[in-house]
């Protein structure tokens, strides 16, 4: 449709309508021309100047129709700008009062003249809803003229235009959000009164009856929302018998459903007594004494937390007092109780779960950040601290943020943030329920909702993102802050600047901490005030991030452990300039060291002797394992800069070792960290320990055979390896797995054997020496003793007589005993030739006849029997127990033995490879192999999680139920500890099952 | 947390009751009853964190990595204990066996159950039981190897007057009800001496929290009455054994899972499913529905003796519409009743553990539902009088003809430890292991009355 243009050039109406922020400028022009009222050009200006101009305009056009005296109003909108302000800004924001506009039209008037800029006191809130119900406000129980629905329709009609003239001041900002939830408060205790007046007149029985309302939560702490269930409790007075006892709760339920029915003028809201004692269950009208009997021996912690907000709000007033002289004494004396500690701890996992309700991205008061972490924090603290201090215990979140704020409990930017974040949320959660009177917490999703929000939060540019970023970054806000909020304070306790802020006093800092799930709070805060005390740097930076890490320790399994270690590690580094950078520029190091301080004796261990291996945490790049040939060029080249040195050869061959076993320290922090951190499979940790194990023994065999050609002045006449063997050949090493091997030598051509021998033996001596040097890491042990002859053998043999011995003596477990033998180390060519000497019997031709099967089976069988430590349970043994790493690995190279010779994938010394192989062969099916695999697996990753955890290695499931349990369980991702257990147990059930079948040849 | 509302009832009570005594009670994993008894004072401990006792010492709780274990009072399970009705009081409450971080310990049965059940909601079901459950009353106290006597020459249904039966079933009703236990039916069942009890529908927690305690007040009101009541499945060679029929269905909400207006039967899919998946799995859950040696004589006792006779004990894994020989039995259906549709599983004992044999019969007939089983024909026959050929060729199939072979089919189970958890299945395959082999050892009269004279 085309519109003219009019001759003074003036553009169309509609046009206008759409640039003054009509969405449906059509609509509005329409309506404009079909009503009867006049609208002149200033108004239609005004209403685009509302939050939703669609809306406001519909309402007015609708209440001028309805009007009697159009004119009047029409009038008083042209000449005062100020009720046009308070009723266009009315109707753009809330249809529900548009139509209660419509209804009653002549309410306008309350948006007009100085009352209606006046706050009513909530004594003339009542005067006036006992008023319209037609009771004598001067009465000590007023009795209501009207009653059903008559009564209850005047209450609403009336309840609405106080609502209105409220609406009026608060979209125009004359009233403060405090002010406005206090004002609903009051309102809704004015209600009850006229509500309980109707109640009294409908229940002729329960005159002279006695009863007091008490209001709980949001009304009781007045800061009630514009619709939300009104939280009471009701009171009777002492000495009434059965039959008064039962009018009062007539009377009681009279009040609960004058409030709610819904009539033609719609419902006020609940009232909700579900916080009497005993709940939906218990009587709904008890007496003082019962109420006061109740609380002295039953009411609970949290019952005494409702209580706090307790307060008279209609009925009788000083039988209201009485009640509150005779409950409020018990409540703080609750908080002392035994159970304080774990309330404490259940609340706070409640605030830090926060577990997501449906539509959580669009929730005020439930979404993380929202209006439920602002009261539950500042709860919270007051329960924590305000048995102590009486100072700090408002029923009004606002208030009591301001008051722990001013006692210290609180940092005070902390404070004002959340306060202000609160008042942000409530006011967009109060133009939320405006709208229709709804009680929601949702934010609108479609445009024109979230439109109409930003505008009426004066947000005029871009309403929507405007609004959205601010709902965000507030939200956000309340995320960080509520995080520090709790720990924050501890440092001011223990900082010795100059009191600017009244702060924590220690044993409130002390309480603090043990509700927090710290063990000796006094250690805890003495760790506190070195960390964060003095002027330094280092000081400054670490205050600004202990907040943040107190609360990463506090949710790992051993906070005190964690907060020590991070002192020593600031003590060793402290005023290092990269330390101190990184500890502020880099989030993850330091919850990275927060996680590995307080779970981790073998980490922290480590991290400890070299602390500058913190840079590493920064990155999962860093973290992940070195590649041998970079550890072993690094670890050689030390060994050969020392040996360069001229000093005495005892000395730079100590020193040299040295910096290798610093280096295997380094590279064994970086695989349990990235183990820890779940940044590692088995697989890969076990081949970096592998080689990290390789690349020490390495570098000490040279360091040693430079020692030895130096005292022999002269090349070493023979060349010299070490086989690995066990988990070690098998590149599956453990964190405390010792490490199996051989040593072979091979006399060079020409030489004398005897001399070669004695030199052999002399750098296998010197190696074994270099490593066990006394040193604070982890030692690395060197185990021989699978050699040929066991302990009784020589250490060191020549190659040739290794051939000799296995091809007269060798029995079947020293031939499977090869099969995980893998000459790692030393020289290249012996290593081949090594391998070719034992591949023929590892391998055989052709497999291994029944008799060996029987024999290794029988062996097996024995062992199960007699290997176990005494009055241990073999089910919990990991390695030897029925499905543990033993059962697995004799499977797989049972298999090995049999069929390798053919299937060449199977001529591998891990373990996993030949399950995989055998699975390709079709040795094995795909079911058997995942169970043998599957326990194979979470039983090196259970070793793995004992060692790192309690930093002392152990084949059985940890046994004790305090932390070593419970930190494993953690460390390895499970829920609970006995989801731990079952899964192991399931797992070695099927891996057992198969090994009975595959390994024993038992058909079931 | 703080006490909740159910926990402050329970300390309000033994206030105004002034009972001095409350008695926590849990379940071995055989299903014997286990009490411990603490004075009200300690009771608020033992809301919060349980009381402590060594595991080691309960049947099946011994995890020798945990012997420390705590018992948790549920106190919706409250109950004042009417045989000792005399002031001051004794009440009961049925535990949770925690671990002692607080986690639920794997070992208990109650939580084996709660775990099946959980697993029913995950799927939006609610699982519902009626046992009936049977016993015998005999003469005196019981003695080892001595021949038991009746109390009663009485048959099915008979009405002895004055007799002790009568004056028994009063008593024990009446106590059943002051506990909260409501009684459908009871009548004398066909054996001399025999009762049967049926206790209302409820869900299967409940059901089998009330079947310990039924259990109990038998024992308490015989006692009283100077005779005996025993569980045992099979008492007598020459009498039935005593079984505990069990009518069951899953309900979604208010709405009967297993009821659909027009199908065969009235019986939903879900149903048929679900009595696939009973089917199915049988035999590996035989173990724990009939766990004692004695209960085979009971499945097996009857063929020979009864065949066609209609013995009340099923021993063959077939279903049938109102066919009191099969194993199921969908029972016929009355009209206007949708909401009572179920099936009943017939070869459950009553000296089973209740919430072990709930859970793995839920656990089988979730497993059809979930596999979308396909149910097999129906039997029409009297199964005990078809002869083993013509069984082959409907493909009935028996169940495990003694504990043995009901071991043997257990350990190949793989539904069994995901019902029972790792340990309970672990557990109870060595008990009942050890159980059998004990028992083979023994030379038995039979033996001596039939070869001694001639050998």
């Amino acid at each position: 449709m085309s519109e003219p243009w009019s001759a003074d050039r003036r553009p169309s109406l509609i046009g206008r309508l759409a640039r003054l922020g009509f969405t449906d400028a059509t609509r509005a022009q329409r309506l404009l021309a079909d009503s009867e009222a006049d609208v002149g050009d200033t108004l239609i200006d005004a209403l685009g100047g509302t939050a939703d101009p669609d809306l406001a305009l519909s309402g007015l056009l609708m209440l001028l129709e309805r009007s009697q005296e159009p004119t009047e109003l029409l009038n008083a909108l042209d000449d005062d700008l100020d009720v046009q302000e308070r009723l266009l800004t009315v109707l753009g924001v809330s249809t529900a009062l548009a139509e209660h506009l419509a209804r009653h039209p002549d309410h306008w008037r309350v948006l007009a003249g100085p009352e209606a800029l006046h706050r009513p006191t909530g004594r003339s809130l009542r005067e006036s809803l006992l008023t319209s119900v037609g009771a004598d406000p001067a009465d000590v129980a007023p009795v209501a003229g009207l009653t059903g629905m008559d009564g209850q329709v005047a209450l609403r009609v009336a309840y609405r235009r106080r609502l209105l003239h409220l609406a009026g001041r608060d979209l125009t900002g004359v009233a403060a959000l405090g002010e406005v939830a206090a004002e609903l408060a009051d309102l809704a205790a004015a209600a009850l009164e006229a509500g309980l007046a109707i109640a009294r007149a409908e229940t002729p029985e329960a005159t002279g009856c006695k009863l007091a309302i008490i209001g709980m939560g949001k009304c009781g702490g007045r800061e009630l929302n514009y619709v939300s269930d009104v939280d009471v409790i009701f009171v009777a007075e002492d000495g009434l018998d059965d039959a008064a006892l039962r009018a009062a709760a007539k009377l009681a339920a009279g009040v609960m459903r004058v409030c709610s029915a819904s009539t033609p003028e719609g419902s006020l809201w609940e009232v909700d007594a579900a916080l009497r004692p005993e709940g939906r269950s218990g009587p709904l009208v008890r007496t003082l004494a019962s109420h006061r009997a109740y609380y002295e021996r039953w009411a609970k912690t949290w019952e005494f937390q409702a209580l706090l907000k307790a307060r008279p709000v209609a009925g009788d007033p000083e039988l209201g007092q009485a009640y509150l002289d005779a409950v409020m004494p018990m409540v703080w004396k609750a908080a002392a109780g035994e159970s304080f500690v774990e309330d404490v701890q259940a609340m706070r996992r409640r605030v830090e779960a926060n577990v997501a309700p449906a539509e959580a991205e669009r929730q005020l008061k439930l979404a993380p950040g929202g209006l439920r972490d602002v009261e539950f924090s500042v709860q919270l603290l007051q329960l924590v601290h305000g048995r102590a201090d009486d100072g700090i215990r408002s029923s009004n979140t606002l208030e009591a943020l301001a008051e722990l704020s001013q006692g210290g409990y609180v940092g005070r930017d902390d404070a004002a943030a959340l306060a202000s974040a609160y008042r942000f949320l409530r006011r967009v959660e109060h133009l939320l329920q405006l709208y229709r009177l709804r009680r929601t917490h949702l934010v609108p999703d479609d445009e024109e909702g979230l439109r109409r929000l930003g505008r009426a939060l004066g947000l005029r540019t871009d309403p929507i993102g405007e609004f959205t970023a601010l709902w965000r970054r507030h939200a956000r806000g309340v995320r960080r802050i509520h995080e520090k909020l709790f720990y924050r304070p501890l440092l001011l306790a223990v900082a010795r600047l100059p009191g600017e802020e009244t702060r924590l006093t220690p044993e409130a800092a002390r309480a603090r901490l043990t509700a927090l799930g710290f063990n000796d709070p006094a250690g805890a805060l003495r760790h506190i005030e070195a960390l964060s005390s003095g002027m330094s740097r280092r000081a400054a930076i670490q205050r600004t991030l202990l907040p943040v890490m107190l609360g990463w320790f506090a949710d790992a399994p051993d906070p005190d452990a964690g907060l020590l270690g991070f002192r020593q590690v600031s003590d060793t580094l402290g005023s290092t300039p990269w330390y101190l950078r990184l500890l502020r520029d880099e989030v993850t190091v330091a919850e990275r060291m927060a996680r590995l301080l307080a779970s981790s004796r073998y980490l922290t261990d480590l991290l400890l002797r070299a602390p500058e291996a913190v840079t590493m945490l920064g990155s999962n790049a860093e973290l992940a394992p070195r590649s041998y040939d970079l550890l072993s060029a690094e670890a050689l080249a030390a060994v050969q800069r020392r040996a360069d040195d001229d000093r005495r050869p005892h000395e730079s061959a100590e020193e040299a070792v040295g910096a290798v076993r610093a280096l295997r320290r380094r590279e064994l922090l970086r695989v349990g960290v990235s183990d820890l951190l779940g940044l590692a499979d088995v697989r890969t940790v076990g081949e970096a320990l592998t080689d990290i194990a390789t690349v020490t023994i390495e570098a000490a065999l040279q360091t040693a055979i430079n020692k030895i050609e130096t005292e022999r002045r002269g090349p070493l006449p023979t060349r010299f390896a070490v086989v690995a063997m066990g988990r070690f050949g098998g590149h599956e090493l453990g964190y405390g797995s010792d490490a199996d091997v051989m040593f072979v030598h091979d006399p060079l051509p020409g030489t004398d054997e005897r001399d070669a021998q004695l030199a052999a033996h002399a750098v296998a001596e010197e190696l074994r020496r270099l490593l066990a040097l006394p040193a604070p890491d982890p030692a690395l042990m060197i185990d021989p003793n699978l050699r040929p002859e066991g302990r009784q053998g020589p250490l060191v043999r020549t190659l040739a007589s290794y051939a000799a011995y296995y091809q007269r003596w060798s029995a079947s477990w020293e031939s499977q005993a090869l099969l995980r033998a893998d000459p790692l180390i030393g020289d290249p060519v012996l290593a081949v030739r090594f391998r070719e000497m034992i591949d023929p019997i590892r391998w055989p031709e052709d497999g291994i006849d029944e008799t060996t099967v029987r024999d290794i089976r029988r062996l097996k069988a024995r062992m199960e029997a007699e290997r176990l430590p005494r009055g241990v349970d073999p089910r919990v043994h990991i390695k030897l127990g029925p499905g543990g790493l033993s059962d697995v690995e004799w499977v797989a190279q049972l298999l090995q033995l049999q069929h390798a010779h053919a299937v060449p994938g199977l001529r591998t010394t891990r373990t996993l490879a030949a399950l995989d192989a055998a699975v390709q062969a079709g040795l094995l099916t795909v079911a058997d192999a995942t169970a043998l695999g599957d326990a194979w697996q979470l039983a090196t990753r259970l070793r793995g999680a004992i060692m790192l955890v309690r930093g002392r290695p152990s084949d059985l499931l940890p046994t004790d139920h305090h932390r070593d349990r419970t930190a494993v369980t953690r460390v390895l991702g499970y829920s609970a500890t006995g989801a731990m257990l079952e899964d192991w147990r399931r797992c070695a059930r099927r891996a057992r099952a198969v090994t009975e079948r595959v390994f024993y040849g038992s058909v079931s | 947390m703080a006490l909740d509302r159910q926990q402050e009832f329970v300390l309000r009570t033994l206030e105004e009751r002034d009972i001095r005594f409350i008695r926590l009670w849990f379940t071995d994993v055989l299903g014997f009853l286990k009490s411990v008894a603490v004075a009200p004072a300690e009771l608020e401990g033992a809301f919060a964190e349980g009381i402590g006792f060594d595991g080691s010492a309960i049947q099946g709780f011994a995890r020798v990595y945990e012997a420390d274990m705590l018992a948790k009072p549920d106190p919706s399970t409250f109950q004042v204990l009417p045989w000792r009705a005399e002031s001051p009081g004794v009440a009961r409450m049925f535990c949770d066996i925690l671990m002692p971080d607080g986690t639920p310990s794997f070992a208990d049965p109650r939580y084996v159950l709660k775990r099946a059940l959980g697993k029913a909601a995950d799927l939006g079901f609610t699982f519902y039981t009626h046992p009936e459950v049977e016993f015998f009353l005999l003469k005196g106290q019981p003695e080892d190897g001595r021949e038991p006597e009746p109390v009663d020459q009485g048959g099915y249904f008979d009405h002895t007057p004055h007799s002790t039966a009568h004056d028994f079933r009063r008593n024990a009703i009446m106590m059943l009800e002051s506990m909260g236990i409501s009684v459908e039916y009871s009548h004398h069942e066909g054996a001399p001496g025999q009762q049967e009890i049926d206790l209302r529908y409820a869900d299967a927690l409940t059901t089998a929290d009330n079947i310990m305690t039924f259990r109990l007040i038998m024992k308490e009101v015989a006692l009283e009455q100077g005779v005996w009541a025993s569980f045992m499945p099979k008492p007598f060679t020459e009498y039935p054994g005593s079984g505990m029929h069990t009518h069951m269905s899953l309900f979604e909400g208010d709405r009967n899972a297993f009821y659909e207006p027009g199908a065969e039967f009235q019986l939903s899919k879900v149903g048929r499913a679900f009595i696939a998946g009973l089917l199915r799995h049988a035999p590996e859950i035989t173990a724990v529905c009939n766990q004692w040696v004695n209960s085979y004589k009971r499945l097996w006792g009857g063929v020979g003796a009864s065949a066609g006779a209609g013995g009340e004990a099923p021993s063959y894994v077939c279903w049938g519409h109102n066919n009191r020989s099969a194993l199921i039995r969908v029972p016929m259906y009355k009209p206007q009743k949708g909401h009572a549709t179920r099936i009943e599983f017939r070869s459950l004992d009553t000296a089973c553990n209740p919430y072990l044999a709930f859970a793995a019969i839920l656990g089988a007939g979730l497993k059809g539902i979930e596999q979308g089983y396909e149910l097999p024909a129906g039997a029409e026959d009297d199964v005990w009088a078809l002869t083993s050929a013509e069984r082959r060729v409907l493909g009935i199939e028996p169940l495990p003809q003694s504990l043995d072979e009901a071991i043997q089919a257990m350990e190949r189970s793989e539904l069994l430890p995901e019902i029972l958890g790792e340990h309970v299945y672990d557990f109870f395959l060595r008990n009942k292991r050890a159980e059998w082999e004990d028992y083979r050892r023994q030379v038995t009269d039979y033996e001596r009355k039939r070869l001694i004279s001639v050998l």
